[in-house]
């Protein structure tokens, strides 16, 4: 690959949600412009654009990164997941989701993605988080509607459900 | 209340959120997310100066960058274009004219076929500046050698109030607008025992709403369409037809889901200059603004405020004359209706026998401040209950119990022409001082860490003013039901609770109501989401159109099935008499043929208009918020600690009590970042300091006190749908002066200015050893 090529467009290939993905994307883009515009995966929301809010996570590897601060190149060989790929196959919510749902941990839902993604980033390394852990994790997204107290809830739901259904 | 209660079976439970399913599955299309066929974006050059005349603009190398479709400078608008607007007073201009009055004051526009190359021509645009003197506070704004920061005076109105009230336009120098309201005489200062003056300072937030502002503007072939992040989409479809020189009919808003507002939702923001740059270039055109973008926009009104309180030694409060300054920022916006609030609201829910209340909106070199939610009540309430705290300990009276002598009774009107008074506070009151352990509660400490208890009471007038509410009820053939009405969901999830009532009358799940997405040619007149008017106000009009769509059917039933109207009942599209059960479906059928039918009826509800009420028509509904706070003060630090937050609030009846959870929660939670740290911190040379995410602090998870309790009461006397209230406001109110008053509780001393920070409790423990 030349240098021109290469600040012309790096040749990108990584899955989002379970796809895969190739295509050649600018240098600058970022990851999140790179869901939001260009794949259309609208879900994925630009709060500050500075990495505070958290609002734009998506995980990359399973990790939460702020998609707002990530290049598209550094997700290559990556698998990306946006709320998008939460739902099942036929459109339903997933579990975490429905948490969210049953709890109306949610208002104006603009950092809601963000949050339901740090979530399952959360109860895939620990499936019974206590409430100082959760608290932990969602200190890293700035929700402004609810106060936080549903969302907490929510989590420890999502995490009772998991582990009621892996026990099963 | 009972019998009522048991009958519902969607009103007062959690259903989920109608809203549930696009948000969790990131399907839900915000502002941001609106992207049209062509669509070009724009960026605005903002002033880096806090006041200067505009001497020069050179946009030529801006003009001829590839990729640039416009430039909008002062230069471009069209002469029949009026460039200002405003709520009544109209001085803010789409760009700035010939002088820039606060540092982010929108000076040019350009429009591009990227962000990124609208960035880089703003880059390349010259602006020549000729400083003028700055005003970055009230008390520079005011000062004598200041000058007019107007020197003429922009268009603008007085509307009609009532008994007590009045207001003037520019009264004096850098006074927009002076709201005052009297009652009684002065002369009861006379019969006082004693008259406290006290200063309060009240610091402003940002509302730092996660979606940004933003807005797609088309004007083609005559027709101007918006699509905004904006709760009053009528106002705003008012607000460009008049500044454009359109017919209304040829202004459309669209409102999409909107990622919070907090209040700064309103008037135009974006939108004037989005529809100026899509009538120059006939495309689409983007404006989205980054989060440092919105701080520049519209922000919370800091204000001081001076109360003189005259009482009786046993703590009957007699006369309040009160003087309360706003911070308006640099242009007026909704200033002069936060002032009418804030002077209007500044007595408390006390009983008094004489009020003097002035409110000025002083003009400064700083972003101009707008609706925040408390509106007004917030400011009010954090002097009033820190005062009545004050008085209380100075006359050696509990704070409780002053309080308790003074509330206004359940019905007792609040000033005089007022509506009564919908809450019996004194029952809230204690179900807060229950909740914290108030009577009996252990004060001070023997070791440099001391702890202590604060109450306070946050009031407003909630609803709106003399607002009309029009609402439309749709049922089609197989019974699926529609709501059209222009209340905007901004997260407070009236969408649901509003779809609860119409599913309620109607004899249906509220999964099967369908709200009617807005769009001001279709969507009923509405004045606009604010006010906490969705239930008491909507509702009514939603109830109404629901129970006269009921009655059509019902009609239309007993016509086709030969039976006496008043024994049938509608259960979900099946018409039930005693124990047959007709669906409507084949009667639709049978009688209009095709493809059926579409039932629809209206409803309107208008509180009325009453010269004698102060604001010219009662308080539709009384938004009360009861706070409790315990509290840790480390006095050889200044940390603060709060051990346990209690706040309360009565929704008369709570139609979705997740919902209402939801709604009390984040506002105490907003009032605890507005006690502790958030503040808008601007410098002498009017520079914000803090004007970004990351340095601007707000409440994270782990702020939360570790025991923080709502209560929502029911105590059903709303008059809205079923004992119904609003909802959102009241837990913000009394947050601030509970904890101050705690303070005072644990260390004896009072700090009167916000936020309540460990540096000013060490200043004001040291200034009380001195």
């Amino acid at each position: 690959m030349s240098e021109a090529a290469a600040l012309d467009g790096y040749p990108l290939q990584c899955h989002v949600n379970g796809q895969l993905l190739r295509r050649d994307v600018p240098i600058e883009r970022t990851l999140a412009d790179l869901l939001h515009d260009d794949l259309g995966l609208t879900g994925t929301k630009l709060g500050c654009s500075r990495g505070v809010c958290g609002a734009c996570v998506t995980l990359v590897d399973g990790a939460p990164v702020a998609s707002c601060s990530t290049f598209a190149f550094q997700v290559n060989g990556c698998a990306v997941l946006s709320i998008e790929g939460l739902a099942s196959g036929d459109g339903s919510l997933g579990v975490i989701q429905q948490a969210f749902v049953a709890r109306s941990a949610f208002q104006c839902g603009y950092c809601t993605a963000g949050m339901v993604l740090l979530t399952k980033a959360l109860l895939d390394r620990d499936a019974d988080p206590s409430h100082d852990t959760i608290v932990e994790w969602i200190s890293s997204n700035v929700c402004r509607c609810t106060g936080y107290v549903l969302i907490i809830e929510a989590v420890q739901e999502a995490a009772r459900v998991l582990r009621a259904g892996s026990a099963a | 209340m009972s019998t009522v209660a048991s009958a519902l079976k969607q009103v007062g439970s959690s259903v989920p959120r109608s809203d549930a399913r696009a948000k969790l599955g990131g399907q839900a299309l915000y502002g941001p997310d609106i992207n049209l066929p062509g669509m070009l974006h724009a960026k605005l050059l903002r002033s880096p100066r806090a006041h200067a005349r505009v001497v020069s603009i050179d946009a030529s190398a801006a003009r001829a960058m590839p990729g640039v479709r416009a430039v909008l400078t002062r230069d471009d608008i069209p002469a029949h274009v009026v460039p200002f607007y405003g709520y009544y007073i109209k001085d803010q201009p789409m760009v700035a004219l010939d002088t820039v009055r606060y540092i982010g004051d929108i000076v040019c526009a350009v429009v591009a076929e990227s962000e990124t190359v609208a960035v880089q021509a703003l880059q390349v645009i010259k602006v020549v500046y000729a400083g003028l003197p700055v005003a970055a506070s009230i008390e520079a704004a005011l000062a004598d050698d200041f000058p007019a920061l107007f020197e003429t005076a922009p268009a603008g109105i007085v509307p009609p109030y009532g008994a007590g009230a009045s207001a003037a336009l520019r009264p004096r120098k850098n006074v927009c607008y002076e709201f005052a309201y009297q009652t009684g005489s002065a002369d009861a200062f006379a019969r006082c025992d004693h008259v406290f003056e006290d200063e309060f300072r009240f610091s402003r937030m940002t509302h730092y709403h996660l979606e940004p502002f933003v807005s797609v503007a088309h004007a083609r072939a005559g027709q101007i369409e918006v699509w905004a992040s904006c709760q009053n989409p009528f106002p705003l479809r008012k607000e460009i037809a008049r500044m454009f020189k359109r017919p209304e009919n040829r202004v459309t808003v669209h409102v999409p889901y909107i990622g919070g507002g907090f209040g700064s939702k309103n008037n135009v923001k974006t939108e004037a200059v989005s529809v100026m740059l899509s009538l120059m270039t006939g495309q689409p055109v983007r404006l989205c603004l980054t989060m440092e973008e919105s701080f520049l926009t519209n922000t919370q009104h800091a204000a001081i405020l001076r109360l003189q309180t005259g009482v009786m030694a046993d703590g009957t409060l007699v006369a309040r004359d009160s003087e309360i300054l706003l911070d308006a920022g640099a242009y007026s916006d909704a200033s002069p209706l936060v002032a009418e609030k804030a002077g209007y609201r500044v007595p408390g829910p006390y009983r008094w026998s004489h009020i003097n209340s002035r409110c000025a909106c002083v003009m400064t070199n700083t972003a101009p401040a707008g609706p925040f939610r408390g509106f007004g009540g917030t400011q009010a309430s954090w002097a009033s209950e820190s005062q009545l705290d004050m008085i209380a300990r100075r006359l050696g009276i509990d704070p409780y119990q002053m309080r308790k002598h003074n509330l206004l009774k359940l019905g007792e009107p609040f000033m005089p022409g007022e509506s009564g008074v919908d809450s019996d506070m004194q029952a809230g009151l204690d179900i807060v001082c229950e909740a914290i352990g108030y009577h009996g509660r252990q004060r001070g400490g023997a070791g440099p860490k001391k702890r202590g208890i604060g109450l306070a009471i946050g009031f407003k007038d909630g609803g709106g003013v003399n607002k009309p509410a029009q609402a439309r009820v749709k049922m089609t053939t197989n019974g699926d039901v529609f709501l059209h009405c222009g209340t905007v969901e901004i997260g407070q999830g009236a969408h649901t609770t509003l779809a609860q009532l119409v599913a309620e009358v109607l004899g249906t799940r509220t999964e099967r109501v369908s709200f009617a997405k807005i769009n001001t040619d279709f969507t009923p007149f509405d004045q606009g989401t604010n006010a906490s008017s969705a239930v008491a106000v909507m509702g009514r009009a939603v109830m109404r159109a629901a129970e006269a769509l009921k009655r059509q059917i019902l009609e239309f039933a007993a016509l086709e099935m030969n039976a006496p109207v008043g024994e049938l009942t509608l259960d979900d599209a099946v018409i039930v008499r005693g124990v047959q059960r007709q669906p409507l479906m084949p009667l639709v059928m049978r009688h209009f043929g095709g493809t059926g039918y579409e039932f629809s009826a209206d409803g309107y509800f208008k509180p009325p208009l009453d010269h004698h009420a102060p604001l010219e028509a009662q308080c539709v509904f009384w938004e009360i918020g009861w706070g409790a706070v315990e509290v840790e003060v480390d006095t050889e630090t200044g940390k603060l600690d709060i051990l346990k937050l209690v706040a309360s609030g009565d929704t008369g009846r709570s139609l979705n009590p997740l919902v209402c959870k939801g709604q009390e929660d984040g506002a105490a939670v907003m009032g605890l970042g507005q006690t502790l740290f958030e503040r808008m911190i601007y410098d002498d040379a009017g520079r914000l300091l803090n004007g970004d995410p990351l340095t601007y602090r707000v409440p994270l998870a782990e702020d939360l006190p570790r025991d923080f309790i709502t209560i929502t009461q029911e105590q059903g006397h709303g008059p809205g749908p079923f004992g119904s209230k609003g909802a959102g406001e009241a837990t913000i109110l009394p947050i601030a002066s509970a904890v101050a008053n705690a303070v005072h509780d644990a260390i004896g001393v009072r700090i009167t200015e916000l936020p309540i920070t460990p540096v000013k409790i060490l200043e004001a423990l040291q200034r009380a050893q001195a």
